[in-house]
C-alpha cells in the first residue's frame, strides 16, 4: 500500500506491427518500454525497421496494430488538433535531415523554437550555443543547401535538441560524421541526458555503444531480438 | 506581441516566394471590384437623377363627382393603405375651374358662359420622393383606378416607366457583378493560396513535425488572403475614382451633370466594399488551407 509506484515509462510499445502494402512487414509484434532518463540504442542492419520504429513513435505514421504510449500520450487518440502537444515534447533528428534548403542554418534550427513562441534573444543564444558545440559556428548564416551532408546532419541534430525536448529520437545521427564530430554529437547527447532527456538512438554502427555500458535493442527483419539488455563491454 | 512579429515576418517572407501569382490575384480582385463598383456608382447616380426628376411628380385621380368629406376620408384611407405618400390634395370642380382660368390669364374670357363645374373633380397624390415609390408608380396608378368613382388616373410622364425598367436592369447587373466579385475573390484567392501552399509544402510539413499548431500554420495564409483582398479592392476603388474624375472632366460644361450632381461612392459604401472583398478573400484562403492541415 505505502509502496511508491514507479513512474510510468516515457515510451511504451505493446505488440506494435507496421505493414506496408502490398506485403512488407516492416515491424512485427514489437513490445518494449523506456524509462525517463534512459539512453537506449536501437541497432540492426539496414532495412531492419529502425526508421519505421522512429516514425511510429513520432506519429509520422500510424501503426497497423498494437498500442503506443509516448510522453504520456496514447498515440491512437491524437488528431490534427492535438498532435502538436506530442511533437513539442520530442525532438527528432531525421535520417534524411528534413532541412529547408533555401533557409540559413540558424533559421532551420530556430524553427522548432519559433513554433512555441520563444523570445528571439533566447532563440539566438540557444542556436549559437548549439552551433558552437557541434563545430558549426561559422555556418550560422549559410544556406543549408550549401552544406556538406555531415554538416547538414549536425544542423538537423541541433534542431532536434534546440527546444530541450523530453525525448530525443536520433536516426543514424553519426552516419555521415568523422570521429571528431561523432564525439561532439555524442557529448551533446550525454549533456541533454544529464538534463533529464530520454534518448533513443538508432544506428547500425555498433562502435557507438561498444565499450559503454548501455542498453541496446536489436532489430532484425522487423522483429525485436532483445528488448535491451545492457550491452556487455567488449575488449578494444 | 512576439506572436505577431513572428507571424508578420513569416507571412511577408512567404509572400515573396509566389509574387507573380499574388500579383495576378490582386489584379483580378481589382478588376472585379472595379466592375462591381462601377455599376454600383452608375446605379447610385441614376437614383439621384430619378429622385431629382421625380420632384414634381404627382398622380392625378379624376373622379366622377365631388366627394363629400366622409368619402374624402375613405379615399385617403384607401390611398394610404397602398403606400405612404407625401401629400394628398382634393381639388373640386370650382377649384379646377379657377386654376384653369388663371392659367389662361388674359385669355380667360373664353370661359365666359361655361359652367364652373365643367371640369371633373380630382385627387392629387404626391408620392414620396424615393426610388421605391417611383418604381411602384405604375402599380399605384393601376390600384387607384380600381377605387370606386374613379374615372381615370394620369401620372403623365412616360419616362418613369423607362426609368423603372432601367433601374431594374441595373439591379440585375449589380447582382451579377457582385456574384462575379464573390466568385473571383474566393476562387482566385483559393487558387493562389494553393500555389503558395505547394511552394511551401516542405516547410508546412516540417512545421507540423516540430509542433506547430493548426492556427500557427494557417494564420499566415489567412493574412495572405486578406491582404490580397485588401490590396485588390483598394486599388479597384482607386481605379474607379480615377474613372469617375475622367468622366466628370469629359462631360464638364453645360450638360446633364450641371443639373444633377455626379457623385462618388460614400465612405460607408467604400468601406463596405473593401471589407467585404477582404473577408471574401480570407474565406477563400481558409477553404484552401483545410486539406493540407490533415497531413
Ligand atoms: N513507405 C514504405 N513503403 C514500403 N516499404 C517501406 C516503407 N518504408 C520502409 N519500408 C520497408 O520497411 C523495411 C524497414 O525499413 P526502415 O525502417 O527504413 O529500415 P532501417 O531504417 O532499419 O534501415 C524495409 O524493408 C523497407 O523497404
Ligand atoms: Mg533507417
Amino acid at each position: 500500500m505505502n509502496q511508491e509506484l514507479p513512474p510510468p515509462p516515457v515510451i511504451e510499445l505493446i505488440k506494435v506491427s507496421k505493414f506496408y502494402p502490398p506485403d512488407v512487414e516492416a515491424l512485427s509484434d514489437i513490445s518494449f518500454a523506456i524509462d525517463k532518463g534512459e539512453i537506449v540504442y536501437l541497432t540492426g542492419m539496414s532495412g531492419a525497421g529502425k526508421t519505421t520504429l522512429i516514425r511510429l513513435i513520432s506519429r509520422m505514421e500510424k501503426e497497423s496494430q498494437g498500442m503506443l504510449d509516448v510522453a504520456g500520450f496514447d498515440l491512437s487518440k491524437l488528431n490534427h488538433r492535438t498532435i502538436h502537444l506530442l511533437r513539442r515534447k520530442i525532438g527528432v533528428a531525421y535520417q534524411d535531415f528534413k532541412l529547408l534548403p533555401n533557409r540559413t542554418v540558424a533559421d532551420n534550427i530556430a524553427i522548432s523554437m519559433e513554433v512555441v513562441y520563444q523570445k528571439t534573444s533566447v532563440i539566438e543564444a540557444r542556436v549559437r550555443n548549439l552551433l558552437e558545440q557541434l563545430n558549426l559556428s561559422k555556418k550560422y548564416d549559410t544556406l543549408t543547401a550549401e552544406l556538406s551532408s555531415g554538416e547538414q546532419q549536425r544542423v538537423s541534430i541541433a534542431r532536434a535538441a534546440a527546444n530541450h525536448p523530453e525525448i530525443l529520437l536520433a536516426d543514424e545521427p553519426t552516419g555521415n560524421l568523422d570521429a571528431e564530430n561523432t564525439a561532439r554529437v555524442m557529448s551533446l547527447f550525454y549533456q541533454l541526458n544529464r538534463q533529464g532527456c530520454t534518448l533513443l538512438i538508432a544506428t547500425h554502427d555498433k562502435s557507438l555503444f561498444r565499450g559503454h555500458n548501455r542498453r541496446v535493442m536489436e532489430l532484425r527483419g522487423g522483429r525485436l531480438l532483445t528488448t535491451g539488455h545492457l550491452f556487455p563491454g567488449t575488449q578494444p | 506581441m512576439r506572436f505577431f512579429t513572428t507571424l508578420l515576418l513569416h507571412t511577408s517572407r512567404d509572400l515573396l516566394l509566389t509574387w507573380k501569382s499574388q500579383l495576378m490575384t490582386v489584379f483580378t480582385v481589382m478588376l472585379s471590384v472595379l466592375i462591381f463598383s462601377f455599376f454600383y456608382l452608375t446605379y447610385v447616380n441614376a437614383l439621384h437623377v430619378g429622385t431629382e426628376m421625380g420632384n414634381d411628380l404627382r398622380l392625378v385621380v379624376y373622379l366622377d363627382e365631388d366627394p363629400p368629406p366622409p368619402l374624402q376620408d375613405e379615399y385617403r384611407r384607401r390611398i394610404l393603405k397602398f403606400d405612404q405618400v407625401e401629400r394628398i390634395k382634393f381639388v373640386n370642380s370650382q377649384e379646377a375651374y379657377q386654376r384653369f382660368s388663371k392659367q389662361l390669364g388674359s385669355d380667360s374670357d373664353v370661359l365666359s358662359g361655361v359652367p364652373d363645374d365643367f371640369l371633373p373633380p380630382s385627387i392629387e397624390v404626391y408620392p414620396l420622393r424615393s426610388l421605391d415609390s417611383l418604381a411602384r408608380i405604375k402599380r399605384f396608378s393601376d390600384y387607384l383606378e380600381t377605387l370606386p368613382g374613379v374615372q381615370k388616373v394620369l401620372y403623365g410622364k412616360e419616362w418613369i416607366d423607362h426609368f423603372h425598367a432601367f433601374i431594374q436592369l441595373m439591379r440585375i447587373v449589380i447582382i451579377l457583378s457582385g456574384f462575379l466579385l464573390i466568385m473571383t475573390s474566393t476562387f482566385m484567392v483559393a487558387y493562389t493560396i494553393q500555389l503558395s501552399l505547394f511552394s511551401r509544402v516542405q516547410k508546412l510539413e516540417l512545421l507540423r513535425l516540430v509542433g506547430a499548431t493548426t492556427n500557427y500554420i494557417r494564420m499566415p495564409f489567412l493574412i495572405e488572403g486578406a491582404l490580397l483582398g485588401l490590396f485588390g479592392s483598394t486599388t479597384g476603388i482607386a481605379a474607379l475614382y480615377l474613372l469617375h474624375r475622367w468622366i466628370k472632366l469629359q462631360f464638364s460644361g453645360p450638360t446633364l451633370f450641371n443639373l444633377v450632381p455626379f457623385t462618388f461612392l460614400s465612405w460607408p459604401t467604400i468601406t463596405g466594399i473593401v471589407t467585404a472583398a477582404t473577408l471574401l478573400c480570407a474565406l477563400g484562403s481558409f477553404r484552401a488551407t483545410r486539406p493540407i492541415l490533415h497531413l
